[in-house]
């Protein structure tokens, strides 16, 4: 029904900043990174945390799309 | 000084009716309370909880009127996840949400809402409905353009397309100009319709493509406000949390009947009378803040 580019470096891009964004969304929950926050005070970054999780899984999905396919 | 009875319910009802209706319900919350001398503290801690059942009464009563529809979203959202193919209108409207929600949803979060926090002054969000004003109007103009004349409204309507068949680079362009209602007075509901309008929407597509891309965006922020009633330094009374959920649950029914009116509205309506209403409240209320 969709004609989205199929590609393997595509697919292993997307997977690779899957995982980054997963890191991401550790680090924040964590509280180690404080960047693009308001309060910079606040132990954790739920809200950034969750927002990455979101982009990693949204990547991963992007990454099924484009993985090219045998049959 | 923390808000009042009347005011709380007064304010839900506001919330809820007008989060739907393009005129920017975050304008209205800012601008409103000025004119009428309210002088309760927005910053004040037991007022987050507030606007967190506000959210999560709109998000409710949006996801309860498109009940069915969002079932088939998420089934489809689902397969078509596992599968890395669209197959269906279900999974490709599905694709087409998720395309314009979590870009929009990641700049927004990250880069624009931090840049937006001191944003909250009346005179600049009453500004900012005369610019909502110009650009629902705007959105009319462009739209007569490629309308047919000397046809019925209907036959008008009918030659645009429905929201499974408009194309992911205009999903991702109309859900990314929802980031421009993080500033108060524009409307995330207004700019989502004009660019639907835009895409080729019908306008009752338009609006229902409007309301379901609001949906996650309105609970997510209601959801991921909810650990911060926990951080609250003093728990909430009896009272005032009744009063709350009160609020919430006329929030939620305010929003429920303005989305199934404007469903309506805009089988044959158009976007012209909320520009003007925006356009003349906001200078009025320039005048009145001065």
């Amino acid at each position: 029904m969709q004609s989205i580019p199929q590609s393997a470096p595509l697919s292993i891009l997307l997977v690779v900043l899957a995982v980054l964004f997963a890191v991401v969304a550790v680090l924040y929950a964590v509280g180690t990174i404080q960047f693009l926050v308001t309060d910079t005070h606040a132990p954790h970054h739920f809200t950034h945390a969750i927002l990455f999780a979101v982009l990693a899984v949204a990547s991963l999905i992007a990454a099924n799309f484009t993985r090219p396919r045998t049959a | 000084m923390p808000v009042t009875t009347p005011q709380a319910l007064f304010i839900g009802l506001l919330q809820g009716a007008t989060e739907l209706f393009p005129v920017s319900s975050l304008g209205h919350a800012v601008v409103l309370p000025s004119l009428l001398h309210w002088n309760f503290d927005q910053s004040n801690p037991s007022f987050l909880p507030f606007l967190v059942l506000l959210h999560l009464g709109t998000a409710t009563a949006l996801v309860v009127l498109y009940r069915y529809e969002w079932a088939r979203i998420i089934a489809g959202f689902v397969r078509a996840a596992l599968r890395g193919r669209i197959e269906g209108p279900d999974e490709r409207l599905a694709m087409l949400l998720a395309v314009g929600t979590i870009p929009a949803g990641a700049v927004g979060e990250l880069f624009i809402k931090p840049l937006t926090a001191n944003f909250g002054r009346p005179v600049l969000a009453a500004a900012m409905l005369i610019v909502n004003g110009g650009i629902l109007l705007g959105a009319e103009v462009l739209r007569r353009r490629s309308e047919r004349a000397n046809t019925s409204r209907e036959e008008q309507e009918h030659e645009f397309k429905e929201v499974s068949q408009i194309s992911f680079p205009a999903a991702l362009v109309v859900g990314m100009a929802q980031i421009a209602a993080l500033v108060p007075g524009i409307s995330r509901s207004g700019v989502t319709m004009a660019g639907g309008l835009l895409a080729g929407l019908r306008h009752q597509e338009a609006a229902k493509f409007s309301f379901l891309l609001a949906t996650p965006i309105i609970a997510a922020a209601g959801v991921l406000e909810v650990p911060q009633l926990f951080q609250q330094p003093e728990a909430l009374g009896a009272r005032t949390l009744g009063v709350y959920l009160a609020s919430a649950v006329l929030a939620g029914l305010a929003a429920y009947a303005s989305a199934r009116f404007l469903i309506r509205y805009f089988k044959s309506g158009r976007l012209d009378p909320y520009g003007w209403y925006c356009i003349a409240f906001g200078a009025i209320s320039l005048v009145l803040l001065r």
